[in-house]
């Protein structure tokens, strides 16, 4: 059995530890390219959102080369996503590629599907303990790559040479594929942090604070997404993003492994949104407010387009933007999005920010004046 | 005495600024881009150039439009902006007190909230161009009017009809219809322009608040009907202010904010620009998957820009060699990316 999955970010490092350790053989799928996304569009319905096309094309450029199961999840709720793999199954199949589709189905109920699901890919040969550690490892592994881009947008303002930053995080993430053991693991992130804090700073500490909220594929994939978090770090913006693999993954293998941010996020979305509308609709909300009590100075929304619970969430943003006065820009992406388009916007964007922050400074130092008099 | 250059490449026109420092507007061009920026910033050079007042130097150069980048390199330009920006700054000057400002340009449109005299929030046209300069002119070839006798044809209609204006091929067809129901020219016309302002309403609007005074502005402000139909969907109520540089507005931001960042020395290439030549090609990067399509700029054969790596490695000492190695399997000759209407500016 030759087993791909979709691409997340860097989902693919951490599987690439765990499927081999379970004694299943990989073919992740090439990096997505334009190709990619030519192949998705072209054989996905055309309503469908943005992230089933990107991942269908994963699939197909996958099983060309020779993949022969595919991993995909599954889930409930309003979301039109719950259905992607099954739509993408059936895609498949009339193509005439004999594949197997493994669909892991929301885990309601527990985590017990997970690990059968596992087993299944597996064979069947498998030992409990011997899953639970290789999906420690693993599990350990995705979490250092958050960490890794976590640091990189909150450190590309600050330090004076962006490229070295990116040689850095970049060697890591290359280094953990072949972390073999939560001791080497440790050592990596050791060796890590210690280059990133060496790494000369520019000495600014008054650069803008942005927020990034929205649906998790897009948000998060950069090779979608024309990569907005490093535009705004190249414009001197220190960017947070509210959204998270590990996250994602947490908050499905509900009830008891729910974050306290999340929870957080949720009770804060309440005034606001009271209902699951699906996706990640209540968590746009709720982090939007998170940051905005946070002080950040604005939100870029990121969501595919046609997106419901996310368009839920954009008018529900409207008045979170107005009672917090926080800017908030909306970006709806999909295959006929421009770069150009995009890149004006932002830029725009922090243009905005910018002269907001100048003048309320202004008017402070103002204030100041008038109250010493 | 110290002057500023402004230079704003659009879609469908370029336009120059020559300004002083109070920032008056001494010269000024308005040029159709053609499908040539680099034609297009030539001649507007060479137009600036023979208006030169005696003993005047540039100091600062600003760029804006969606081939800022291009225009930027070539000119040589201090500072590099996105038309929102660009835009917004020139109708603060002009009217100090604007809070809104309207901007309908060649393939987009803009509507700026300015309050107490910084911008709180923009939206860009995001279904489709039809509420724009280049579907009005499309309409008036098809109706055989004048461009410039447009506006005026409006403002001689008796009534008005209806025009669905959502998009521009149902616009197209509904006008052609509603022809052969045997309306007149300035009917339609007036309709046209009616559904041209409910569509950039409804599309930037949205749930924005709209207070005057506003600041109309861009190639479209110049033509009457548009104002007549923007001032009728107010009911008459809200101020609507059009400039008389309204078409150069753009360029006229790009000088000021040139002005504001002035850089010790500027990087202001010079008149002799226009004696040479610039071509652009493109490659594709095969250095990993991501598989870039590298567009690079040349001026004659120095390499003098380059736009499109994602991991940001190509820079004009890297591609100098580069370009060398494959001269002899030269891919086609490519336009550089002018602006991103290709693609339908879609989905803000």
């Amino acid at each position: 059995m030759r087993a791909t999955f979709p691409h997340l970010l860097h989902l693919d490092i951490a599987l690439g530890i765990l499927y081999p350790t379970l004694g299943i053989e990989i073919v992740p799928p090439p990096p997505i390219t334009q190709k990619t996304i030519e192949i998705g569009v072209k054989l996905a319905p055309q309503n469908a959102c943005f992230p089933l096309k990107v991942t269908l094309g994963n699939f197909i450029e996958a099983i060309e080369q020779g993949a022969d199961t595919i991993f995909m999840v599954g889930g409930v709720g309003p979301c039109r996503f719950g259905y992607y793999g099954q739509i993408q199954r059936l895609i498949i199949e009339d193509l005439g590629y004999k594949v197997r589709f493994v669909l892991l189905d929301h885990p309601r109920y527990g985590v017990r599907p997970f690990f059968e699901a596992l087993k299944t890919m597996a064979g069947g040969r498998l030992s409990l303990p011997k899953i639970v550690q290789a999906v420690r490892l693993s599990w350990s592994v995705l979490r250092f790559t958050e960490e890794l881009e976590g640091k990189r947008r909150a450190l590309r303002c600050q330090v004076e040479d962006p490229k070295s930053l990116d040689r850095v995080i970049d060697g890591a993430l290359e280094a953990l594929r072949r972390v073999k053991s939560l001791e080497e693991l440790e050592i990596l992130k050791e060796q890590t942090a210690e280059k990133l804090s060496s790494l000369p700073r520019n000495g600014r500490t008054d650069f803008l604070r942005v927020g990034i909220v929205g649906e998790v594929y897009i948000a998060q994939e950069t090779r979608v997404n024309f990569n907005v978090e490093r535009l705004l770090g190249d414009l001197g913006v220190y960017v947070h993003n509210s959204v998270s693999t590990v996250e994602y993954i947490l908050h499905t293998l509900r009830p008891f492994t729910r974050s306290k941010e999340k929870l957080e996020a949720w009770k804060l979305a309440q005034p606001y949104l009271k209902r699951f509308v699906g996706g990640e609709g209540i968590d746009s909300v709720g982090s939007a407010i998170r940051y905005a009590q946070e002080g950040f100075d604005g939100v870029v929304h990121l969501y595919p387009f046609t997106c419901m619970p996310e368009i839920v969430a954009k008018g529900i943003l409207q008045a979170v933007s107005r009672d917090f006065d926080l800017p908030i820009l909306h970006l709806a992406i999909d295959e006929h999005s421009g770069e150009a388009g995009l890149v004006t916007r932002v830029e725009a964007f922090v243009d905005v920010l910018e002269r907001r922050k100048w003048e309320k400074k202004r008017r402070l130092e103002h204030d100041g004046a008038l109250s010493r008099r | 005495m110290e002057l500023f250059l402004g230079v704003d490449v659009g879609s469908v026109t370029t336009k120059f600024v020559l300004m002083d420092r109070e920032k008056r507007i001494l010269a000024s061009c308005y040029l159709r881009t053609s499908g040539d920026p680099i034609a297009a910033l030539k001649e507007g050079l060479r137009y600036i150039e023979r208006r030169m007042p005696e003993g005047g130097v540039i100091r600062a150069v600003g760029t804006t439009g969606s081939a800022r980048h291009l225009a930027g390199v070539i000119v040589g330009a201090d500072i590099v902006k996105n038309e929102i920006t660009a835009h917004a700054v020139a109708a603060i000057t002009k009217v100090p007190d604007v809070r809104t400002v309207f901007e309908i340009g060649g393939q987009d449109s803009k509507l700026i909230i300015i309050r107490n005299g910084v911008v709180e929030d923009f939206a860009m046209n995001t279904v489709c161009a039809a509420g724009t300069g280049s579907f009005l002119e499309h309409q008036a070839v098809r109706l055989n009017v004048p461009i410039e006798e447009f506006g005026k044809l409006a403002l001689q209609a008796k009534q008005s009809v209806r025009i669905a204006g959502r998009c521009t091929v149902f616009a197209e067809s509904d006008m052609i219809h509603k022809q052969q129901l045997g309306f007149g020219k300035a009917e339609i016309v007036k309709g046209l322009c009616e559904a041209l302002v409910r569509n950039f309403i409804n599309n930037l609007a949205a749930s924005r608040k709209i207070e005057d005074p506003i600041v109309f502005q861009g190639g479209v402000a110049a033509n009457q009907g548009m104002v007549q139909a923007f001032r009728d969907f107010f009911g008459g109520k809200k101020r609507i202010i059009v400039p008389e540089e309204h078409g150069v507005m753009g360029a006229w931001g790009a000088a000021i904010l040139a002005m504001e960042y002035a850089p010790e020395k500027t990087a202001f290439q010079g008149f002799s620009v226009v004696e040479r030549s610039f071509v652009s090609r493109s490659f594709t990067c095969t250095d990993c998957p991501n598989a870039c399509e590298i567009v690079v700029l040349k001026e004659d054969d120095r390499v003098k820009a380059l736009w499109g790596s994602r991991c940001g490695k190509w820079t004009p000492e890297t591609a100098t060699i580069r370009c060398e190695e494959e001269e002899e399997t030269a891919p086609s000759l490519v336009l550089p990316p002018e602006c991103a209407t290709g693609r339908c500016a879609m989905h803000g």
